[in-house]
């Protein structure tokens, strides 16, 4: 075969198991036989996950091994060394084909020129130059069963408008769970600075967890049962219940969270309430409540709601369901305070000694679903001010409680 | 060695002594006999005194579970159990006709020991009915100016009452460490 149109053979290192067939997906789908995955010791160029247990180490030993072998690095920092193409948490997929268009001119180059590390800078306005191989939004569509053709001419529209507002699809860290999230990158967080309020701050409207959220409440107000359609298959929430219907294979709708959908994709619609809803052959009923929990974590990925006020104090109006949703990090301490006392988000992390973004996503998941609000009363004002609360006589005791009931 | 207490109280059949069982270092003494009375269609036995469970903490300190008894002959029994009580555990039944009736009652009859503490409330029986839901004992709650925790809870699942309890706990200090979490 050809150099020029055999596949550029790829190697993943460090990747979780699902990171890599997702990685293996989009390659299989989406890039027309232009790479493969294969094992390490017969790649043409290394993709390798930097936030992994001994990265470092890993990486040190593939360039003893394969010094002469272009590397893309993926990282939640931005740490530049060595001379590899950086591509910065989370993956935007232009940026992705970017930094395999990168390797691959490297890979043609004499193996005595030594190029100098490159981040790929992925900004939402950022050009590219790249047109093959298509990335695009579809990637993580592939996990959804095929949907009937007037869908499948939706998510390619989809795609065009994806590719267009360089959207971040978030696609290789789509598995990732709450450890994964940098809470160092929040440490010196000031939030009368625009630029760093708007690192923590997405359009949650456009997003799968808005949408849902929107369709979720108007079935609650309008007393009826609302179907929400988009690139997904549709999605049926049943207002008595509380519950949606949706496909077996719901888990890749989580996937979806780090996209945005432009109004024009997504399609709210009431149902007659009469009508059938019990779930067809490949369909399944959940609870909506833990549902739009977790999608609203998974999208938060440790930031706000866009417009949310960093500084004005919060107050819970209900306690989450703990038993039955994820107990996102510190959320009992964060619920607790805020039923006790309305606080701001910068002072609960402050007061509690926390990251600053565990408090984000915990406001986030508990906004979705109305349980927190800003404490607008005088007498919530009134509290809000007050000092911090105060440490119980019996905190020692507690402590020793806490611990037991784990580890018992 | 210093003794420190957390009270489980609630309708008849509501899952105290089953709570108790689940966190407790060693079965429970339970003082429960033949029930007699219409309790007895509900379940075959019922606790007439109290049920006692402990976990050890430390060398030194040992927290003792309480379970009330949830017939009202008995209330005269509640104030002596709170005495000294760091905090409250309210289990309500989901099946019986009233439970947000149970709820309003129990909430009267500790209101202050809970004034003084804290209190956190489990549901069960959820998954035999699930209506009404969570939110309609918030609803209820908050008319009455409480943001309480109120969870979905099978008092058999070691889990769901250690939720309870960790919420009780961070509702009498929310700034307990977390680090076992």
């Amino acid at each position: 075969m050809d150099n020029r149109t055999r596949p550029v053979k790829i190697a993943a290192l460090g990747m979780e198991k699902r990171t890599y067939s997702t990685l293996q997906l989009f390659f299989n789908d989406h890039c027309k036989d232009s790479y493969v995955l294969v094992e390490e010791n017969s790649a043409d160029i290394s993709i390798i996950d930097m936030d992994g247990f001994q990265a470092c180490r890993m990486l040190e030993e593939h360039k003893k091994q394969y010094p002469d072998q272009p590397s893309i690095l993926i990282s939640l920092s931005h740490d530049k060394a060595h001379d590899a193409v950086y591509i910065r948490k989370p993956i935007m997929l232009d940026a992705l084909s970017s930094a395999l268009l990168k390797a691959k001119e490297r890979l043609q180059q004499p193996v005595t020129e030594t190029p100098a590390a490159e981040e790929i800078v992925q900004k939402p306005e950022q050009q590219t130059t790249d047109k093959k191989p298509k990335a695009a939004a579809p990637l993580l569509l592939n996990n959804v069963t095929p949907p009937p053709q007037e869908t499948v001419r939706r998510a390619k529209t989809g795609a065009k408008r994806f590719d267009q507002y360089r959207y971040s699809a978030n696609f290789l860290t789509e598995d990732a769970d709450l450890e994964h999230i940098d809470t160092r990158l929040a440490a010196n967080f000031n939030p009368d600075n625009p630029l760093q309020a708007a690192e923590f701050q997405y359009q949650s409207e456009q997003t799968l967890q808005g949408y849902f959220q929107q369709a979720y409440f108007t079935a609650l107000q309008k007393q009826q049962n609302v179907v929400l359609k988009g690139v997904w298959r549709p999605i049926t929430i049943l207002y008595k219940s509380k519950q949606l219907r949706v496909e077996k294979n719901f888990r890749h709708l989580y996937a979806l969270s780090g996209m945005l959908f432009d109004k024009s994709e997504v399609s709210i619609e009431l149902l007659d309430n009469d009508a059938d809803c019990e779930p067809g052959l490949n369909e399944t009923v959940l609870p909506a409540e833990p549902f739009l929990w977790k999608l609203a974590m998974r999208t938060s990925r440790g930031r706000v709601p866009m417009d949310t006020n960093f500084t004005a104090p919060i107050k819970l109006i209900r306690w989450p369901n703990f038993t039955r949703i994820i107990v996102t990090p510190h959320a009992l301490r964060i619920a607790a305070l805020w039923a006790k006392q309305p606080t701001s988000l910068m002072n609960t992390a402050s007061y509690l000694a926390i990251p600053l973004q565990h408090v984000f996503m915990f406001y986030t998941a508990a906004v979705s679903l109305n349980f927190v609000a800003p404490a607008i009363t005088e007498k919530d004002q009134t509290t809000a001010t007050t000092p911090p609360v105060k440490r119980h006589r019996y905190r020692k005791i507690f402590q020793h409680l806490l611990a037991r009931l784990r580890n018992n | 060695m210093t003794n420190y207490k957390i009270i489980f109280t609630g309708p008849v059949g509501a899952g105290k002594t089953t709570a108790i069982s689940s966190i407790s270092d060693r079965p429970p003494v339970s003082t429960d006999k033949v029930a007699s009375d219409m309790t007895r269609d509900m379940k075959k036995t019922t606790t007439v005194a109290c049920d006692y469970g402990t976990v050890r903490l430390n060398d030194d300190d040992c927290l003792h579970l309480y379970g009330t008894p949830g017939q009202q002959r008995f209330d005269f029994m509640w104030d002596i159990l709170v005495s000294g009580g760091i905090g409250l555990v309210l289990l309500l039944d989901n099946t019986r006709p009233d439970p947000f009736q149970d709820m309003t009652f129990f909430l009267g009859q500790f209101q202050d020991f809970i004034d003084q503490t804290q209190v956190a409330v489990g549901v069960t029986q959820m998954d035999r009915k699930s209506s009404p839901c969570i939110d309609d004992y918030h609803s209820h709650l908050n008319k009455q100016g409480l943001t309480i925790p109120v969870f979905d809870v099978d008092a058999r699942k070691r889990h769901d009452v250690s939720l309870l309890i960790k919420a009780l706990l961070f509702s009498l200090d929310p700034g307990l460490l977390e680090n076992n979490d």
